[in-house]
């Protein structure tokens, strides 16, 4: 049957069903790629032939054809997906991405990804009457200006706006404006603690 | 699971969501065909080699294929392929769900029931009406206990809950479930907490698994 | 110096800037710092929290931030050593310490500038007067006029004669002063409970609530499980809390406006002292606690047989009390306090009942302070996964919130693990005589291989293994003088690296003052023998020493004491 190795990778995505970015399948897609042309390429000489007379072939073209359509639905599905995945990590992980994800993404990936970040930090810009606001801060309603946060892992110097500097080591604990601990709060360095 | 990831959701009715990973596996299931016309050159394709890999697949032989290519091959006048009803939505299976919804396992017989069986009608046949309806009082009847045991499964193995439950309602119990944590997590003060994006904390335990592979 | 107005001299220099809490692992440093961390967070006093263990910790801390800094609080540690010698700091950075160690280090009380001390005068101070330990040097003023060629002889001979008394003079004062220093430093003790004193500052400013006071009962009560303070002291500070909790709990009483049962509520009870009976069974409290176990031998069978005659003796059938507690009957649990002091008082046992405060929140949720010590302090020195100090100091801290039971339950069925061992092997040191006389003191040894020995690798945990194990010693030995002496205890720290760890404590009297003057001991003895020790933790009276030099040490110590 054709359009096995499509819907692998389909199956493939839909088994990270919690958001997670798996590895580009390069390999799959290049595969698909491959049935797809030599489908294309069956039908062309076998439409040929039923131009020249073998009218029983047309079913078997269609055959074929359709087995072109689901193929290009598998990939383009794939691709949309992945999209919608990395869409998603710039919201909830951050516009630096830790080298586990980024070796996940291919090249266009990456580049598409440049270029979402750009296009919302263009926007962000340019609400908030002219002082530009990050929507990306405060998904959750916030309940206090300062929070408290434990250090899960050694991290180093950390700076905070006024130019001075926190030393975050494993299981200190930090009373900080909140503002500045959310991005580490969600790349998983810090944990916010509530008493 | 991860907020801000929001797949393209399944598509309702007659209509597939083109780019739904759900609908895309839902149409790979096969059902049952008979070939109205000759298939030249797809013998080994269709799993009928025999002696020669392009050889033509008579007229009249029965076929398992998968639900894109039956909906692509199918025409209302059947000139290539005519469609029958898989077994579970025949009168026979029909009376059973019709006598206890509750008691059936979608799971194995799907698995996905609703889905595929709303596809079906895609195909004119003459019990179109009658699947319809089984399909709707199925999900009507199932539907209360799902809604229930989401809504009171706290924290707790809900994996013999959902072993019968085709993949709708899976979805459906999942919401349900999410639903709960999240007022539970409410109530507990724990609404205002910021959490660990879920993305990063799943790389971690990996990237050991990815560096090997 | 001290400070006299918590609030105008610490509270509101600190309260625009950021500080670094170094925080000591004991129970009540851990009571001190949540009261803290409450008040800054009501006041957005932006701080970082890093817990200490010891002396090298505290080091290493200030070395990493003290760029970062200009003021730092000290909890539960550095009033004892010489701060500024041993840190080293800028002329700009600060100190505020709040600890119970004594004596405060006399560099530390006369300092104007840097040291700052959140410590309650009490009388039994007894800071030695500025004149007696520093002096202005007056001298050289005095040398250079020799340099005038001053043709009076006799005015020459004056001088020589002066300056020669200036120079006895001062040999005497220095003499008279090591004198001084010698006895101001010789005795280690312990203050008020550093909870109470962050909770006081809390109630000038009004912003005390119901959980910084348990808090502060929780640190007070550990001095007690501890036996760091005197049963007056402790009923001088439990009269204290007693005014705050009938302030901040009067509602209770009233029918029409009381609480509802989810909103947390203390209150004073006259409890009996058996270590975490109400979430055991009687049966294994009675067993496991130091006074009971103690006072019944019931390491020997005839103490087994005085057991179930004390049972016998309260109409307590066996069956009910080996069940859990809360499973017991409720007829038998109607005055099952009066019943059990009445019955203790025949069997010897008068102090079964201690005063002490227990806390309600829900149905489910009640505590008395010794349950909340004990879980927090187990916490903190478990051993039982190979994870770091402050991995379980931060779960300790974890444990003291009400929003996380599940840790404070974690904790309690570590304290009751503990407990036992404890026993065990309190009673097998008993019976093999492990606990020897060596002249001036007591002295027990845990071999390698003992069960539970890593357990008191710890020194809380050793500490207490040691007071239990005194205390069950006295009762069991004939020997008049023994039942008088202190006690040095040790067991084995690190195999591979060939330490042991070893604490010594005070004599148990009725009218023990609780001063140790072990820290200054061991410090004279690995002095005079060249032992390689390291006396790393706060409490001076606690060391670590190498295997080898064991015996050498002991013998000078010996020698020292005698």
């Amino acid at each position: 049957m054709f359009g096995e190795k499509a819907i692998e990778l389909i199956r493939e995505l839909h088994r990270a069903s919690d958001g997670q970015l798996p590895a580009f399948n390069e390999d799959g897609i290049r595969q698909v790629l491959e049935e797809m042309k030599a489908l294309y390429e069956q039908n062309q000489a076998d439409v040929n032939e039923a131009k020249s007379g073998h009218s029983e072939l047309i079913s078997t073209i269609k055959f074929r054809h359709c087995s072109l359509l689901r193929n290009r639905r598998c990939i383009v599905a794939y691709l949309y997906d992945r999209l919608l995945r990395i869409r998603a990590l710039r919201w909830e992980y951050g516009s630096v991405l830790p080298n586990a994800v980024r070796f996940h993404m291919s090249a266009e990936e990456m580049e598409w990804f440049n270029q979402y970040k750009k296009s919302l930090a263009t926007y962000m810009r340019s609400i908030g009457g002219g002082e530009g606001l990050d929507l990306t801060q405060d998904i959750k309603p916030p309940k206090s200006l300062y929070i408290e946060v434990r250090c899960l892992k050694d991290y180093g110097e950390f700076e905070i706006d006024d130019g001075t500097i926190i030393l975050l080591k494993k299981n200190s604990q930090h009373f900080l404006p909140r503002w500045k601990c959310e991005q580490l709060i969600r790349q998983g360095i810090l944990e916010h603690v509530l008493s | 699971m991860s907020e801000a990831y929001v797949p393209v959701e399944a598509g309702f009715g007659l209509e597939e969501g083109y780019l739904s990973l759900e609908d895309i596996l839902m149409s790979q299931e096969r059902l049952p065909c008979r070939a109205e016309t000759a298939l030249p050159r797809l013998a080994a394709v269709l799993g009928k080699a025999g002696a020669e890999p392009l050889g033509s697949v008579p007229e009249g032989t029965k076929l398992e294929i998968p639900l894109w290519l039956a909906k692509g091959l199918y025409d209302n006048k059947r000139r290539v392929i005519s469609v029958e009803l898989p077994k579970i939505y025949k009168e026979s299976w029909r009376t059973v769900f019709t006598a206890d919804a509750n008691v059936v396992d979608l799971h194995k017989l799907g698995p996905f029931y609703y889905g595929f069986g709303s596809q079906l009608l895609n195909f004119d046949s003459p019990e179109n009406a009658e699947i319809a309806q089984t399909i709707l009082q199925t999900f009507i009847g199932r539907f209360r206990r799902i809604m229930d045991s989401s809504q009171n499964a706290y924290n707790e193995d809900t994996s013999a809950l959902v072993a019968r439950l085709d993949e709708l309602e899976r979805v459906l119990f999942r919401v349900g479930q999410k639903g709960l944590n999240d007022f539970q997590s409410w109530e507990m003060g724990q609404a205002s907490q910021i959490t660990a994006s879920s993305l990063v904390q799943n790389y971690r335990k990996r990237k050991f698994t990815d560096l090997d592979s | 110096m001290f400070l006299s107005d918590f609030r105008k001299e610490f509270y509101e220099v600190v309260l625009n800037q950021r500080v670094l809490l170094l925080v000591a692992s004991d129970v009540d440093a851990l009571c001190a710092c949540k009261i803290l961390q409450a008040l800054f967070q009501c006041d957005h006093v932006q701080y970082t929290l890093v817990p200490v263990s010891g002396w090298q910790e505290l080091e290493t801390a200030f070395l990493e931030h003290k760029d970062q800094f200009q003021y730092f609080v000290l909890i539960n540690c550095g009033a004892n050593i010489d701060l500024l010698e041993v840190l080293q700091p800028e002329e700009d950075i600060i100190f505020f310490v709040c600890d119970t160690h004594r004596p405060i280090n006399i560099v530390n009380v006369y300092n104007e500038t840097q040291i700052k001390l959140l410590v309650k005068q009490d009388n039994d101070l007894e800071i030695p007067a500025y004149d007696d330990i520093f002096r202005d040097e007056e001298d050289s003023g005095n040398e250079s006029d020799e340099s005038e060629p001053s043709g009076k002889r006799q005015r020459f001979e004056e001088e020589v004669v002066e300056r020669t008394m200036k120079r006895r003079q001062r040999r005497e004062w220095e003499a008279r002063r090591q004198e001084i220093l010698f006895d101001y430093e010789q005795y280690e003790y312990h203050g008020t409970s550093c909870a109470m004193m962050m909770f006081e500052l809390a109630w000038i400013m009004s912003k005390d609530l119901n959980d910084m006071l348990w808090w502060a009962i929780v640190g007070l009560t550990d001095q007690w499980v501890q036996d760091k303070i005197t049963q007056m002291k402790y009923v001088t500070d439990i009269g204290a809390l007693q005014r705050h909790v009938s302030r901040h709990n009067h509602r209770n009483g009233d029918e029409e406006n009381s609480l509802s049962i989810d909103c947390m509520r203390i209150a004073f009870e006259y409890d009996l002292c058996l270590a975490l009976y109400q979430h055991w069974s009687l049966y294994e409290s009675l067993c496991n606690t130091c006074y009971t176990s103690a006072s019944l031998k019931l390491w020997s069978v005839q103490g087994q047989k005085k057991l179930q005659e004390f049972f016998a003796d309260m109409g307590l059938p066996l069956k009910q009390v080996k069940q859990k507690f809360h499973s017991m009957d409720i007829s038998l649990k109607e005055n099952l306090r009066e019943m059990i002091e009445e019955s203790a008082n025949k069997f010897g046992m008068k102090d079964l009942r201690v005063q002490t405060f227990s806390i309600h929140f829900g149905f489910k949720n009640k505590f008395l302070a010794s349950d909340v010590v004990y879980a927090a302090s187990s916490l903190m020195e478990n051993t039982e996964k190979d994870e770091s100090g402050t991995d379980n100091f931060i779960k300790a801290l974890d444990s003291l919130s009400r929003s996380n039971l599940d840790k404070l339950h974690q904790g309690l069925e570590l304290a009751k693990k503990q407990l036992c061992a404890i026993q065990r092997t309190v009673a097998s040191c008993i019976c093999t005589n492990l606990v020897i006389s060596q002249g001036p003191f007591l002295y027990c040894y845990l071999m390698e291989g003992t069960p539970d020995v890593k357990l008191f690798s710890r020194p809380i945990s050793l500490c207490l293994l040691s007071k239990y194990l005194l205390r069950s010693f006295i009762y069991s030995t004939k020997n008049k003088r023994c039942k008088l002496l202190p006690m040095v205890m040790a067991a084995p720290l690190d195999i591979e690296q060939g330490t042991v760890i070893m604490v010594g404590i005070p004599p148990q009297t009725e009218s023990s003052d609780k001063k140790n003057f072990f820290g200054r001991a061991f410090e004279k003895a690995a002095e005079n023998t060249n032992s390689r020790t390291l006396h790393n933790y706060f409490d001076m009276s606690i060391i670590e020493l190498k295997m080898e030099d064991r015996s050498k040490f002991l013998d000078a110590l010996i020698s020292l004491l005698s």
